[in-house]
């Protein structure tokens, strides 16, 4: 029982590097091209927002599969 | 916060630190009550389906009725609690809040269009200026650049139904008293399954039935017919799963985290604690408010991007054209 709070504590950190690492690359990828050419930035915004919440929804999958381990 | 108001009447020192903050957990969820902080307001109906419609006038009266019975939340039969009913349809606070921020939209959108209908040509101003400045944001930033043609400009009611929402709900959860509809699966469901059916049938009718199932080949090769098909098929469920997820997760995280916040007061015992978890907590409700407008933004947004390209390029070629 003790082991499945493990799991399900190690798998929710490991879920928020993996989310962490694509948004914080996709950020920086999108700071840069706003920088490169400022007046792509508000079409840059939406984009990255959309494939953030794409990374975030996989995360967040991860995140239930976590949290449905410590309420079974 | 619901949750953080129920310790009027529970902190009373009878339940140890684990068993109170056991309660707040309770409180995170569904009650059959509808209530402001611990002030019961109204019990609210029973609604079973289980051979037959059985309807109560609350959780007490289905008790005394002696067919059901009420078991960690759940609704069982009396004679054999491990057996739960087949459909519990009651209506739940959470209904209740979901029913009150369709009543705020209705009454906002309606104080502001009394306006319009008076035929005047002032500029806006008040709560007309602040609510068309929001409608037009969602028209021109969401939905027409995502979805071409003359869908877009067919789709935009539901756009702004779905945004303006989903954007009710999550304030509400905010108010003192008050909950986020948005933190029960359920409603994200609901919501998820009409952008399904949105996103479906707008391809189907702008693109046509045929080119709807070409679209589940993926414009592969035939012999690839048998990986692409069921991958294609998976992902038109995976989309509306992942929007389900998505705002439910972020509300309700949004919740336990201010409710662990709230309970390291409780945990640690001290008042030490109080100034840390107060601050936090301010800084956490900030965050949350900013997470309100943020998820209704990307429920939005995605719903039109995934139309937008479920419909596909042959909308766009038929836009060319013209």
């Amino acid at each position: 029982m003790d082991l499945v709070f493990l799991a399900a504590g190690l798998g929710a950190g490991l879920a928020v590097l993996g989310a962490g690492l694509g948004i914080g690359k996709l950020a920086s990828a999108a700071l840069e091209a706003a920088a490169r050419q400022p007046e792509l930035a508000s079409k840059l915004q939406t984009m990255m927002i959309i494939a953030s919440a794409l990374i975030e929804g996989v995360a967040l999958f991860a995140c239930v599969i976590c949290f449905m381990l410590t309420t079974k | 916060m619901e949750v953080e108001n129920n310790s009027a009447n529970h902190g009373n020192g009878e339940v140890g630190p684990e068993g109170a903050i056991q309660h707040y957990l309770a409180g995170l969820s569904d009650h059959r009550t509808l209530s402001f902080f611990h002030y019961k307001i109204i019990d609210l109906p029973v609604i079973v389906y289980d051979d037959g419609l059985h309807i109560y006038k609350d959780i007490n009266s289905m008790e005394q009725a002696g067919l059901f019975t009420e078991c960690e939340h759940k609704i069982v039969h009396k004679d054999n609690p491990a057996q739960g009913v087949a459909f519990d349809a009651s209506i739940t606070s959470l209904v209740c809040f979901e029913w009150i921020a369709m009543i705020i939209g209705v009454v906002l959108f309606s104080l502001a269009g009394r306006k319009y209908k008076k035929g005047t040509v002032k500029a806006p101003s008040g709560l007309q200026n602040l609510l068309e400045s929001v409608v037009s944001f969602v028209r021109n930033q969401i939905v027409i650049p995502n979805i071409p043609g003359r869908a877009g400009h067919k789709l935009q009611h539901y756009f702004y139904a779905l945004f303006f929402f989903i954007l009710i709900m999550n304030l509400v959860g905010l108010l003192p008293g008050g909950h986020a509809a948005t933190g029960s699966i359920a409603t994200t469901l609901a919501l998820a399954i009409t952008s399904f059916l949105v996103i479906n049938i707008t391809a189907m009718k702008e693109s046509g039935v045929g080119t709807w199932f070409k679209h589940l080949l993926g414009g592969a090769p035939w012999w690839l017919f048998f990986i692409m098909i069921p991958i294609e098929f998976i992902s038109l469920f995976t989309k509306p799963f992942a929007l389900t997820i998505r705002l439910f997760a972020n509300m309700t995280a949004g919740h336990v985290v201010l409710l662990s916040l709230t309970g390291l007061i409780i945990y640690l015992q001290s008042y030490l604690m109080a100034p840390v978890s107060v601050g936090f907590s301010i800084f956490m409700l900030a965050l949350e408010l900013l997470v309100a407008f943020l998820q209704a933004y990307i429920f939005t947004i995605l719903t039109a991007v995934f139309t937008g390209i479920a419909i596909g390029d042959h909308a766009e070629h038929a836009e060319h054209a013209n």
